[in-house]
């Protein structure tokens, strides 16, 4: 049938209908699943991806695996986009979205074999979706009002768990907290009554604000710098709380290794974006002179045009000078004579966040409005100290107590260039979970404990709905235990017996009208010993906001794939079109 | 309907790329094993003092002899990305530490060799990671307690210290000239740095650049024992013109950066002339742009002027006159070391010469023809924070190998002067945590147990490499070596109770394969090499373990 004339449709291409090319797509979903499915939890293991050219990437992170690998596979690529939607608006969680999504797309379409048209699978698998993140929100979600470090700590802890720093972390997950309470506590009044005003919002009616929430997120993140530098320990890395460091070294030899404040002042920082070198004019701009003295003097006139700039801005009074293009040599000498560090060559978004975290400006031009060159003190940016630091081969720039909004930065050290790569990316996921916390304040048992609460409620669920979902959402409740079974498997237990045990202390907890029984809902899976255990006490927690939005988008993505029933690939057009 | 496999006329369902290759699961696990094993093989016989050089050709037909393992690494062409990644390890140490590049990926290696049973066992990676991390945890432990503070101007310890470092090379015939040589050389350019308020524990109190201001220059020819370092600054330059001086004392030194001929201006100028009248001013103008500078020069009556960019005719006319030795086109970096040495200040413009700027604190300037070429030396500077070193041998490879043995050593104590910490050498340091682990190890529960006991295992293949590579029966050599430090533990152990340290300094003498103690032998290598070898090779091993899946042949990420 997939015959283009049998169709009756002249395509240049191949169409392919129905039953065929559902399962071409689940099929597909599955295989994109089984990649990652491994690397889930604190015994997840790590890939090693190498493309073409022979560069090495070692990854645990599903939506870098994923991005990584090709996907041809039409239906597969929703789920590789959907990973990659999830790590943009939360960060962590990839790996289990990918897997709900087959699991959920796995059942679906076996529902379709036995006859229930998508539609129902799809209004069936929106009703399930609706009535379990109501019930998170109600009974799972810990609203912590007064978050305390603890709290921060373990759920950083519990996102890097699977991660290569997961061995260190308690070290880590510290240095993680501590970067995001950093950038926090030197935020703007308005901003720290944007976190209240957040998280009260948002504890309230959590999934509500996550439109509005966007903005919010960035700041944080991108006032946290993350420096790589190979060499030493991953136990050597360290915060500069308050402070920036840049991967540039002063430019010249005789300039001081460091210059910090006395007597109040400040160390000022000038930012540039443009050229100290010899200015010339542009291109196709030619001088004709008639008199040849006058060549002298233009040529006079270019060494001074820079001379001046520089002149201009040691006067604002910079202490500090740095410039994303270069510095002339000959301009050196200025910098050296007036004791200022002056580095070319910064990388500009590096620039860009400094002069944030200094409170300065990053300079393109020295034109005013009345034509003439000025240098505007209120551009340089202020901090106590800057120095040379020497790390492993190179040097770089750090800058310390920055007076402006809050930044930090956090030098990751490792044993090669593979694994700080890699920490960085566990880092990364670590800071966006601590992000979340701290602005919703609610959090969940993780763990596989919600998942399986959440099975067991949508079962009983199901069973007091009269329509076809019935069966759509008992299929629903059973694709949500892959999480708890893919955590067993991967820690080698016995994944069966564990997932029932599991499914029965949330069945008692449930339906039991004991008090006491109530708490059974946080029991969740103990990987290293194959136990049950309550996973708020032992610390496994997640923001309760990842769990949600990683639920709805498996969903989503689930439905999008059951929706298709219909494939045309065209051959690639010949001539003109 | 096709519900069973792929549809027909569909064939299989390609998900990924067909290029891809995968391996997954335990055979990718004993793969990268394998790999790291290969790695470690390669460079095994280059540990201690009885190492053997290797010989490497590369495509262009340029040959290496080295036993530098960071240096056959660099050029030994791999494709698993395993062991690239165990190269990379190496790198890492050398910029980090400079030594110790061949013993970080023997020792990582073999951390991955001990954990094969344990994966073959279905022991999961995750558990050998952890026991693998309480185990370095602890022997970074033992190294402390078996650390011993070396006082760094107490040169005789520097040097027993170097010696054990380079001892191992192939220049070790002229040990000492090496020893003095590198000692001179970094106590040469290393300078005190006043420490700013609020500084954290990154900031050194020394600074010691030898990248920059320790240059090797090396000359064929002569003997290796007439290699010197420099109480200032070389470089291989001549005269510009052949009148000039070619012997100066207490030398007056002006050092440039601008070019000392008629440049043009950055923007396109264009003059048109109208007039002969005109040609000829803008000729003379030209030459009068190039008297200026040389009069402005002059007029502070330097004896040396040294310029980075270029001297015109001219210019050298003017200075053979006013008896002016110059020189053009200087590196930056050779600039920079004249002006450490001398106390100059690099000038760029000649207007802006200063007093200030000209640099006396060079003793004697010298011409000197070595071979075929002319050198300019500059010497016996008072307080020189730069110094040239001066190599020489029988040809160009064994030059640059000497060159790679100094750097080892240079930054051997380099290392000292920041961390003055020491620990034994001659396999006594990974013995002692070796025996201090399988301690430790035997109070753990739970399954870490062996992970943890194999680190300590895989400690020991640094003696038995040692005693290996000079020739002794290694079962005897090792077996006694542990004894004796066992020995000391239960010795300890009567005398201190539970917890007591015994400072068991027993290692094997590379040369000869008896047993010594350390202390009295004098072998000693610096902390900070030591624990960052370490460090690196449990850490990246427990790297390469976590890894169940290898995707080769993705593109370029980004697509």
């Amino acid at each position: 049938m997939s015959n283009p004339a049998s169709t009756g449709l002249f395509i240049n291409g191949q169409r392919e209908t129905g039953q065929d090319v559902r399962v071409g797509n689940v099929t597909a979903a599955l295989a994109v699943a089984n990649i990652v499915k491994t690397s889930l939890g604190p015994v997840g293991l790590d890939k090693m991806l190498v493309d073409d050219i022979g560069d090495v990437l070692i990854t645990n992170d599903g939506a870098t695996i994923l991005k990584s690998l090709e996907v041809e596979h039409p239906a597969a690529r929703v789920l590789v986009d959907l990973a990659n939607l999830q790590d943009q608006e939360v960060g962590d969680g990839t790996t289990s979205v990918v897997i709900i999504a087959s699991e959920l797309l796995r059942r679906g379409n076996d529902l379709v074999k036995n006859g229930i048209h998508p539609t129902t699978i799809i209004s069936g698998y929106r009703t399930a979706l609706k009535a379990a993140v109501s019930y998170i929100k109600k009974e799972m979600v810990v609203n912590v009002s007064t978050l305390g470090d603890e709290h921060l700590i373990n759920a950083a802890k519990t996102s890097m768990s699977s991660k290569i720093i997961g061995k260190e972390s308690d070290f880590f997950s510290k240095l993680a907290v501590d970067a995001v309470k950093s950038v926090k506590m030197n935020a703007t009044a308005a901003d720290v009554a944007g976190y209240d005003a957040m998280g009260s919002s948002r504890s309230a009616e959590a999934a509500v604000v996550v439109p509005n929430g966007k903005q919010r997120f960035k700041y944080p993140l991108s006032a946290i710098h993350i420096l790589k530098a190979h060499g030493k320990s991953s136990m050597d890395s360290h915060l500069i709380g308050g402070g920036f460091a840049i991967n540039a070294m002063r430019a010249a030899q005789g300039m001081p290794t460091f210059v910090e404040s006395s007597e109040g002042n400040t160390v000022k920082i000038a930012m540039l974006d443009m050229n100290l070198q010899r200015h010339r004019m542009g291109m196709g701009v030619q001088v004709i002179v008639k008199d040849p003295a006058e060549i002298e003097r233009i040529k006079k006139r270019e060494m001074d045009i820079t001379r001046e700039r520089i002149r201009k801005i040691i006067d604002a009074g910079a202490n500090v000078v740095l410039t994303t293009k270069g510095v002339d040599d000959l301009c050196m000498k200025y910098f050296v004579e007036a004791g200022i560090i002056c580095a070319r060559r910064c990388n500009r978004e590096d620039l860009k966040r400094l002069a944030k975290a200094t409170g300065g400006r990053v300079v393109t031009t020295m034109a005013d409005m009345e034509g003439n060159e000025t240098f505007d003190p209120d551009c340089l940016g202020g901090c106590d100290s800057v120095r040379e630091v020497r790390i492993g081969d190179g040097e770089m720039l750090y800058v310390y107590g920055c007076k402006g909004h809050g930044a930090s930065t956090i030098v990751l050290r490792g044993a090669n260039e593979y694994m700080l790569d890699e920490m960085d990316r566990a880092l990364h996921d670590s800071l966006c979970v601590v992000k979340r916390m701290l602005e919703s304040n609610t959090l969940v048992p993780g763990g596989g404990a919600a998942e399986a609460a959440l099975s067991v409620y949508l079962d009983d669920y199901a069973n007091t709905i009269e329509s076809r979902e019935q069966m759509v959402i008992q299929e629903y409740a059973d694709a949500l235990l892959v999480i708890p079974k893919t955590l067993a498997v991967n820690a080698a237990k016995d994944a069966s017996e564990l997932v029932a045990k599991l499914r029965s202390i949330h069945a008692k907890g449930q339906h039991s009208e004991d008090e006491v029984d109530a708490a059974l809902k946080f029991m969740g899976l103990n990987l290293i010993d194959g136990t049950i255990r309550d996973n708020l006490v032992a610390g496994v927690v997640e923001p309760a906001i990842s769990k949600i939005k990683s639920l709805r988008f498996a969903t989503e993505a689930a439905i999008t794939i059951l929706r298709i029933d219909d494939r045309i690939t065209l051959n690639d057009s010949k001539g003109p079109a | 309907m096709a519900s069973q496999g792929p549809p027909p006329g569909m064939g299989p369902i390609m998900v990924l790329n067909s290029k891809t290759q995968r391996s997954q699961g335990r055979q990718a696990q004993l793969g990268n094993i394998n790999a790291a094993r290969a790695v470690a093989d390669i460079i095994r016989s280059t540990l201690g003092p009885r190492s053997m050089l290797k010989m490497l050709l590369d495509p262009m037909g340029g040959i290496v002899i080295t036993n530098d393992g960071n240096c056959i690494l660099r050029e030994v062409d791999v494709s698993h990305p395993t062991a690239k990644s165990m190269i990379e390890l190496s790198r890492a140490q050398d910029e980090e530490v400079g030594d110790g590049t061949t013993s970080v990926i023997i020792l990582a290696g073999e951390m991955l060799i001990n954990a094969e049973p344990f994966v073959r066992t279905n022991i999961h990676p995750t558990v050998i990671v952890r026991g693998y991390n309480y185990a370095l945890q602890e022997a970074l432990e033992i190294c402390e307690k078996l650390a011993l503070v070396v006082d760094v101007n107490d040169i005789d310890k520097m040097k027993s210290l170097v010696q054990s470092c380079i001892g191992t090379k192939f220049s070790s015939r002229w040990n000492d000239t090496m020893i003095d040589m590198a000692l001179k050389a970094v106590l040469t350019v290393s300078r005190a740095i006043p420490m700013p308020v609020g500084s954290d524990s990154y900031s050194q109190k020394m600074e010691v650049d030898i990248k920059r201001y320790a240059k090797v220059e090396k000359i064929p020819g002569g003997e290796i024992s007439d290699c010197t370092v420099l109480s200032g600054v070389m470089f291989n330059k001549d005269v510009t013109h052949s009148k000039m001086r070619r012997r100066i004392e207490n030398p007056r030194i002006l050092l440039l950066d601008s070019p000392l001929e008629y440049k043009k201006g950055e923007s396109q100028t264009n003059v048109e002339i109208t007039d002969e009248e005109d040609w000829n001013t803008l000729l003379k103008m030209e030459e009068e742009y190039v008297e200026n500078m040389c009069m402005e020069i002059i007029a502070f009556k330097p004896d040396i002027v040294i310029t980075e960019k270029g001297v015109s005719d001219l210019a050298q006319h003017y200075f053979a006159k006013a008896n002016i030795t110059a020189f053009r086109r200087l590196r930056k970096t050779d600039n920079n070391r004249v002006a450490r040495a001398t106390g100059a200040t690099i000038v760029s413009r000649t207007d802006e010469i200063r007093e200030e700027d000209i640099g006396t604190g060079c003793g004697l300037f010298e011409m000197r023809k070595i071979g075929e070429e002319y050198f300019a030396f500059f010497e016996e500077c008072k307080d020189p924070k730069a110094c040239t070193i001066i190599l020489r041998g029988g040809s160009k490879d064994v030059l640059n190998e000497i060159e790679r043995n100094l750097s080892d050593a240079m930054q051997v104590v380099r290392n000292v002067v920041f961390d003055p910490r020491l620990l034994p050498g001659g396999g006594a340091t990974e013995m002692a945590v070796s025996v201090g682990l399988r301690k430790a190890g035997l109070k753990l529960e739970g399954i870490q147990q062996g992970p943890f006991l194999a680190v300590g295992e895989a400690m020991e293949v640094i003696p038995r490499t040692l005693s290996q590579n000079c020739g002794v029966s290694v079962i005897r050599t090792v077996t006694q070596l542990r004894a004796k430090h066992a020995a000391a533990y239960e010795e300890a152990e009567k005398t201190g109770g539970e917890d007591a340290f015994p400072k068991c300094n027993w290692g094997i003498d590379g040369t000869t394969g008896k047993l010594v103690d350390m202390e009295e032998f004098g072998i000693w290598e610096p902390f900070s090499v030591k624990i960052q070898t370490i460090k690196t090779a449990v850490e990246s091993a427990c790297m390469i373990l976590r890894i169940d899946d290898i995707v080769s042949g993705s593109k370029k990420r980004g697509h």
